[in-house]
């Protein structure tokens, strides 16, 4: 039994589900089923106290939109991977970016940014007046630091 | 007459053996200054005729019409530090510039240049198997471009060189083959087949008249030689970055670049030879040096469109063109000489 | 000499090679990590983010009207879409309509921007695939419609042209006659640039057939515009959810269900002559009146306040782009979220250049329309 919180209609026109992480997959699932074949975008928004996720679906055959949004207070939220390859990169994105962390993720590093940078930075608390900056190993691949080196 | 006489005349004064020294030295100097200007020539063609087609105006601000651009160009290559990857096969690193470029002088030494108003004979080399000898020079220049991919320690130099030996594999044989059968009907007229010149002079007409589908292939032939576009595989610059050239800079990445235009111009010159007749026309005994550059020139102007307009084949395709395609029609074209030659006694 | 070779399960040498950050075709900065089996792509993953400025964050930092030239700065060839695309949900979430005439100037520049974008691909597929020539003719058309945005915005591609509330200035007799000019004989000059490829042979051997992308793998991934095109779904967010002046103009989709390389090239060539199609229709729409709605003035720009979220979706010459704006009732955006869909698109690039060979994944990749300005943002 799928609980939704709230369903009501966005300032856009289009149709907003409310629902608890826990039933997330779950729903999912069930959309999917439905024709939601296109997962268009992921979307974390950092609410201070807790952190806002943002689905938009997309069924491309009967042209209609839907919008899931689901909290977390834990940084955690399911990962849907599983359900469309597209969900991807996106996660791994808002893993970088936002911090969030999506469980059953089978690749999840930081997308952008070198793994070793610090902090997130579209959180609200990130601190923009620290500066990190790039070097590259002996790979080839980048690391951050916040020593500027030997005038890099 | 030839050029060798005419200086050795000039020099009369310093004794047989004296006037024959400075002689040699003097045809090597006025050779090298010949091949200097035909590399820069071809390039500021290239150029040119490149912008022309790409509605654009080309070099045109170093000299008149930009015709200093290239010595310009070559300065600054000079003047430029040549970088030397660590990890690099050191000695054979620097020697595969030299390679291609050793390669085509000697290319350049051996093809009949035909006479030229009252100095006569322009050509250099007299050998009875002058054309088993051009074909041994234009063998030494892959043999940098291998060389130079690996020796750099780069892995699109690698790949590169790696694919250029697939790529000279897949077409020297029907080139081959094609030329045996142009010796073939030129030895129903001259006991010596394998030497340039006599291959020019019986020519009383262009074997490529009666030779068509030989002139094709070995046209296709000199295009890969020269390993520009369609066929420029060893550096398909989209793919491999360079190929082979990826590490050079400096006047070693020079080196490659002059070779690749020389090689251009001296593959035209070697099917206007074998093909279009060479030096031979009216009044040839005056002449013949330039009728030869202008059949040169139209086929490198051919060469060119061909460059520009045509995208790069896949390497896979390239060796199945060379296996499937090019050796069964080289081979047809032997037979056809074969009947030609006996059957009708062209 | 090759040290960091790896094995394969069947005890084959595999080549680890790094195509990139800096090679000449890979549209910019992307890098590939590829395992090479001879010349066969074994594995392939691409690693971005190294234009990375996260715009995002940027644009939380700054006034609701300052946000557009951070949409400039991502897809750089196609400037004028991505501020479509903003500015559609900001003045959604404004509550600012722009008025008739500025729908219609801003048809007309996303149109002409889209051609631009487009003849940029062209010719840089061709490049890709080792013609020279034919990069030369889609620059020289593409450099008439720069002068035009030269003349309207002061600018050739960090244009800024739109802002809220309408377009930074209005389009005289002059422009409207350059444009006219310009659509006059464009369809003549864009029938050469495709002839030069579609002519060739060696063009269609190595795109027919080639990196066929099915469009479930498609949807799965996200694939949008051009490339969702060719693989047979007729989605094009113009006719299924008309912004600006879209549902007044009369235009086709193009549509190709053989789903490999050179169907994405021919959706691409039809998408420049439908754009032609639409310009024709719309310069001769445009009413007058005026330009810029009042409500969002030069001063009162920065007090405009915005509240709720709202997603509004446009197509750029890529695909479908979208801009998630969250407002928390202030003066700035609380939440910038962009859906980029070349970002999107890239993603499916391994599944397509599995076990091509090293040739075909350049063509491949060529077809994706890769701007890394939109992919790192």
């Amino acid at each position: 039994m799928v609980e939704v919180i709230e369903e009501s209609i966005g300032k856009d026109g289009r149709k907003v589900i409310k629902v608890a992480k826990e039933y997330l997959i779950a729903i999912m699932k069930d959309l999917k089923s439905q024709g939601y074949d296109h997962l268009s975008l992921i979307t974390g928004i950092d609410r201070k106290d807790k952190l806002e996720v943002v689905y938009h679906l997309h069924n491309m055959k009967e042209d209609k939109y839907l919008v899931i949004k689901t909290e977390t207070l834990d940084e955690r939220v399911p990962s849907l991977t599983s359900l469309y390859s597209s969900a991807n990169w996106d996660e791994r994105e808002q893993y970088d970016l936002m911090g969030i962390v999506f469980e059953g993720h089978p690749n999840l590093k930081r997308l952008f940014l070198p793994e070793s940078w610090v902090g997130h930075p579209l959180r609200k608390n990130y601190d923009l007046s620290k500066v990190q900056y790039i070097n590259m190993d002996e790979n080839g691949d980048d690391y951050a630091t916040f020593d500027p080196g030997d005038g890099w | 007459m030839n050029i060798l006489l005419r200086l050795a005349l000039f020099f009369a004064g310093a004794g047989h053996y004296g006037s024959y020294f400075l002689a040699y030295i003097f045809e090597t100097i006025f050779f090298m200054i010949f091949v200097a200007v035909v590399l820069i020539f071809t390039i500021y063609l290239f150029r040119k005729y490149m912008a022309r087609l790409q509605l654009r105006y080309g070099p045109n601000r170093v000299g008149k019409f930009g015709s200093l651009q290239l010595i310009a160009d070559a300065l600054k290559l000079m003047g430029k530090e040549s970088i030397l990857p660590s990890g690099r096969d050191d000695f054979a690193f620097r020697v595969a510039p030299l390679i291609v470029f050793i390669g085509l002088f000697v290319g350049f030494a051996i093809i009949p240049y035909g006479s030229f108003y009252w100095i006569g004979s322009l050509t250099i080399t007299h050998s009875n198997v002058s054309l088993l000898l051009i074909f041994g020079a234009l063998a030494i220049m892959p043999i940098g471009e291998i060389v130079a991919g690996a020796s750099s320690k780069n892995k699109y130099a690698v790949l590169g060189a790696l694919r250029g030996v697939a790529k000279d594999i897949s077409f020297e044989i029907p080139m081959m083959l094609s030329v045996i059968a142009l010796v073939m009907m030129a030895s129903a007229r001259t006991a010596n087949g394998l030497n340039l010149e006599d291959l020019t002079s019986v020519q009383f007409i262009p074997y490529g008249i009666p030779e068509v589908i030989g002139l094709f292939v070995f046209f296709i032939a000199m295009i890969a030689r020269a390993a520009y576009s369609p066929f420029d595989l060893g550096e398909s610059d989209s793919e491999l970055v360079s190929g082979y050239s990826t590490e050079y800079s400096g006047m070693r990445f020079g080196m490659f670049y002059m070779g690749l235009f020389g090689s251009i111009f001296l593959g035209s010159m070697l099917v206007s030879v074998l093909y279009l007749g060479g030096y031979n026309g009216p009044f040839s005994s005056y002449a013949g040096f330039i009728y030869l550059l202008i059949k040169t020139l139209i086929l490198v102007l051919v060469a060119f469109l061909v460059w520009l307009s045509i995208p790069r084949i896949r390497i896979d395709r390239f060796v199945n063109m060379g296996w499937k395609y090019l050796l069964p029609i080289a081979v047809i074209n032997l037979i056809i000489s074969g009947v030609l030659t006996l059957g009708l006694g062209i | 000499m090759l040290k960091e070779d790896s094995e394969s399960a069947n005890g084959n040498k595999w080549v680890e090679l790094n195509m990139g950050p800096q090679h000449p075709s890979m549209h910019g900065v992307l890098r590939l990590r590829v395992k090479l089996d001879g010349e066969i792509v074994k594995e392939c993953e691409p690693i971005i983010g190294y234009l990375h400025r996260n715009a995002e964050k940027l644009c939380e930092l700054d006034y609701y009207c300052d946000a557009t030239v951070y949409f400039d700065r991502m897809d750089y060839v196609g400037a004028m879409n991505m501020e479509v695309g903003y500015l559609e949900a900001a003045e959604k979430l404004l509550d600012i309509p722009p008025p008739e005439r500025a729908q219609w100037i801003r048809l007309i520049m996303a149109e002409l921007n889209r051609i631009a974008a487009h003849l940029v691909w062209t010719g840089a597929f061709g490049l890709d695939l080792g013609m020279l020539t034919p990069f030369f003719y889609c620059f020289a058309e593409r450099e008439k419609i720069q002068r035009i945005f030269v003349d309207i915005s002061g600018s050739r591609q960090q244009l800024n042209y739109m802002s809220i509330g309408g377009v930074y200035q209005d389009i005289n007799d002059k422009i409207i006659y350059d444009i006219e000019q310009f659509i006059d004989q464009f369809p003549k000059k864009l029938e050469d640039i495709n002839k030069t490829f579609i002519k060739n042979d060696i063009f269609i051997s190595r795109n027919k057939g080639m990196g066929i992308l099915e469009p479930e793998v498609a949807l799965d991934y996200g694939v949008t515009g051009p490339m969702l095109r060719a693989s047979g779904i007729d989605y094009d967010i113009r006719k299924k959810e008309p912004y600006l002046m879209y549902d007044k103009v009369n235009f086709d989709v193009p549509v190709s269900y053989k789903k490999d390389n050179l169907a994405r090239y021919l959706v691409r060539i039809e998408e420049m002559r439908q754009s032609i199609k639409i310009l024709k229709q719309a310069i001769k729409k445009i009413p007058d009146g005026p330009y810029f709605n009042p409500k969002a003035k030069k001063p009162l720009m920065i007090r405009l306040r915005g509240d709720g979220d709202v997603y509004a979706r446009t197509e750029s010459s890529k695909g479908e782009f979208g801009v998630y704006l969250v407002g928390d009732g202030g003066v700035k955006p609380y939440r910038v979220r962009v859906r980029s869909p070349t970002f999107k698109n890239l993603s499916v690039a391994p599944v397509l250049v599995k076990d091509q060979m090293i040739a075909d994944l350049i063509a491949i990749l060529g077809t994706f329309d890769l701007v890394f300005g939109e992919i790192d943002r």
